[in-house]
């Protein structure tokens, strides 16, 4: 018989980090090795109860074990944030497209991301730190709600702000705290001096309202759409374009994306819905 | 062996019987259903005038099926060889339009192609073409040319069978003492017949004229207000689609069972509000308009984009289904008219 396309290969969740109040991350190991490229997708099964799909957080490189970062959005990802250590799930894919990191080589990635959008930039970010030579620049952009909403805490004030070819500025919306960074929402930390346009792409990921407005800057900077790329969330279910719940026009999310360019898109209505 | 005649159909069906499951067309209110065939029965099979009610997906597509156990997966039980009798040429249209999807080389479903593979397919002319057929329109025609294992056509006196495979061929080979020479009168009144069954749908068709190819009509209307309108009736029972030979949408669900999880594969509409909803609440296809609108689309010019293939063949199930008065035909019209009221507007405009 043909493989089985619906058919979850087992896995087991190895550690749980609670990033912010809604968000938390699992470190997940497959029972047998399970290779992704930066940007795929994976579905995660809860026995028993439904299957999610998530973009994984953790480089590729990273073979034995991925992380995957969710948010509490509904009934599968409210349940899986009471999942702990030693829980058995299981996992299909990976799906989709992914990033294309190698167009990225020789530009500037400008990556603008806010909220639980930060996990699958997370995975990218992590493939352009290890051949960060390969670029001319990497220009982080990330937003949260509040200084607790930023998820990877850590490294996000920590390390990655000290990386050699990275620039990374931070915002929130609101302060608390000893926060004393920039306040406001993603859009007022773009500047269209931040990269040098002509040799840029961009990269978003984030809550949709935010997508749209960060397209709109980008856009207005000069950003060629072919040149934007955007990672959308639609509902993907069977991961290989047949189900069709995950249709934008023509595109189904999970077998022609998740990662579009604004070209390719924009003329469908309600792409940020 | 090329085509054959037989006086009676009982015999030809008892035959495949020898060797498979039978499902054969049976009279059911004023509608034809495919039923399990009994060998034994006394009753004389009937040949249906026209397309079943219910869509030939159900044998390779069905409602609700199995689709993966775990932790320890099992391998699927074995399809048994089945045929289906008196499937139309719309509907051996719609199993090509779903093997485009479920046969998709790197995405095989192997659960289709188990059953796609063992299906002996067992088509017939239409006869009598119903007033919600328009086939013509999506240049399909009354009697089936290929996709078939074999074709019955109903003659005077009996029936012709034409071979469409080698699995079709080598059964007439091996029951060649069921059947008679052919005479050539008989080809003839085959002809005539299908002419007829032609002539009928044209007639039954003639309000839908349309003046350029539908997946233009309907592209073009992309952002025209008459998804909105004709979407006002709809009650979104959702009729249409699970109806529709071609539609193919399904969910994915979970279940426990006391030893083993399974996964489950159901039939789903992307008519359904809840359709393209994400968990966290946005919803690209909020509106009625906009879920009919890409109902069309997705038919029309999406999957003809991606597969050469409109994905309607104009059997007209959805507009007997329908519970909100939503006919496709005329939904196709309006964006027809406007169109064409476009052209003129514009012709107008540059003289």
């Amino acid at each position: 018989m043909t493989r089985n396309l619906y058919q979850p290969m087992n896995a087991e969740i190895a550690e749980t980090i609670e990033e912010s109040p809604t968000i938390k991350s699992f470190v997940i190991v497959p029972d047998t090795q399970f290779k992704f490229g930066t940007g795929q997708f994976v579905e995660l099964t809860l026995p028993g109860e439904g299957e999610a799909p998530f973009t994984p957080s953790s480089s590729p490189a990273m073979a034995e074990k991925m992380e995957i970062t969710i948010m509490k959005a509904g009934r599968i990802t409210g349940l899986l944030h009471e999942c702990g250590k030693g829980r058995r799930v299981g996992l299909r894919g990976p799906y989709g497209n992914g990033y294309p990191v190698d167009e990225f080589a020789g530009k500037h990635v400008y990556i603008v991301g806010g909220g639980v959008g930060l996990a699958p930039i997370r995975s990218l970010f992590l493939t352009l730190v290890d051949r960060i030579g390969d670029f001319k620049s990497v220009v982080c952009r990330f937003g949260a709600k509040t200084p607790d909403d930023f998820i990877y805490k850590k490294t996000l004030f920590g390390d990655w702000q000290r990386l050699k070819g990275v620039e990374m500025k931070l915002t929130v919306d609101k302060a608390n705290g000893n926060w004393d960074g920039h306040v406001g929402v993603v859009t007022t930390i773009l500047d269209r001096k931040d990269v040098d346009i002509a040799s840029a792409v961009a990269v978003v990921c984030g809550p949709p309202v935010m997508m749209k407005f960060v397209t709109v800057s980008l856009l207005n900077f000069g950003f060629d759409p072919k040149r934007i790329y955007l990672s959308m969330e639609k509902n993907m279910s069977c991961g290989f374009g047949k189900c069709g719940h995950c249709m934008l026009g023509k595109y189904y999310v999970c077998k022609d994306g998740p990662v579009f360019t604004y070209e390719q898109i924009c003329k469908y209505p309600n792409i940020w819905e | 062996m090329e085509t054959a005649f037989i006086s009676k159909l009982k015999p030809l069906v008892n035959a495949i019987a020898e060797s498979m499951d039978v499902y054969i067309p049976a009279k059911v209110g004023e509608h034809y259903a495919c039923r399990k065939y009994d060998a034994k029965g006394a009753t004389e099979p009937e040949l249906n005038g026209i397309r079943t009610c219910t869509p030939a997906k159900e044998f390779l597509f069905p409602l609700r099926e199995l689709a993966a156990v775990f932790p320890e997966p099992v391998s699927p039980k074995q399809v048994k060889p089945f045929a289906v009798v008196g499937l139309k040429a719309c509907d051996l249209r719609s199993v090509e339009i779903l093997d485009k999807v479920f046969m998709e080389k790197d995405f095989e479903d192997p659960f289709y192609i188990a059953r796609r593979e063992r299906m002996f397919a067992v088509s017939s002319d239409c006869s009598s073409p119903g007033e919600s057929c328009f086939c013509n329109i999506l240049a399909g025609k009354p009697y089936p040319e290929n996709g078939f294992d074999l074709n019955v056509s109903h003659v005077p006196d009996g029936f012709l069978i034409q071979p469409g495979s080698p699995k079709g061929k080598s059964f007439l080979f091996a029951h060649a003492a069921l059947f008679g020479e052919v005479p050539d009168a008989l080809v003839a009144e085959r002809a005539r017949f299908r002419e007829a069954a032609q002539t009928q749908l044209v007639q039954a068709t003639r309000d839908f004229p349309f003046d350029a190819p539908v997946g233009e009509i309907v592209e073009r209307g992309y952002t025209s207000a008459v998804f909105d309108e004709q979407a006002r009736t709809c009650v979104e029972c959702q009729a249409c689609t699970r109806i529709c030979p071609t539609c193919h949408c399904f969910y994915l669900y979970d279940t426990k069972q006391q030893d083993y999880f399974a996964k489950m594969k159901m039939w789903d509409s992307c008519m359904r509000i809840g359709h393209a909803q994400v968990a966290g609440g946005a919803n690209p296809r909020k509106m009625l308009g906009d879920r009919l609108r890409h109902r069309l689309m997705h038919k029309f010019a999406y999957f003809f984009e991606r597969y050469g293939i409109d994905m309607c063949v104009g059997c007209g199930r959805c507009i007997d289904a329908e519970t909100g008065d939503v006919d496709i035909r005329t939904v196709l019209k309006k964006l027809n008219d406007e169109l064409l009221a476009k052209g003129q507007k514009a012709v107008k405009a540059a003289t």
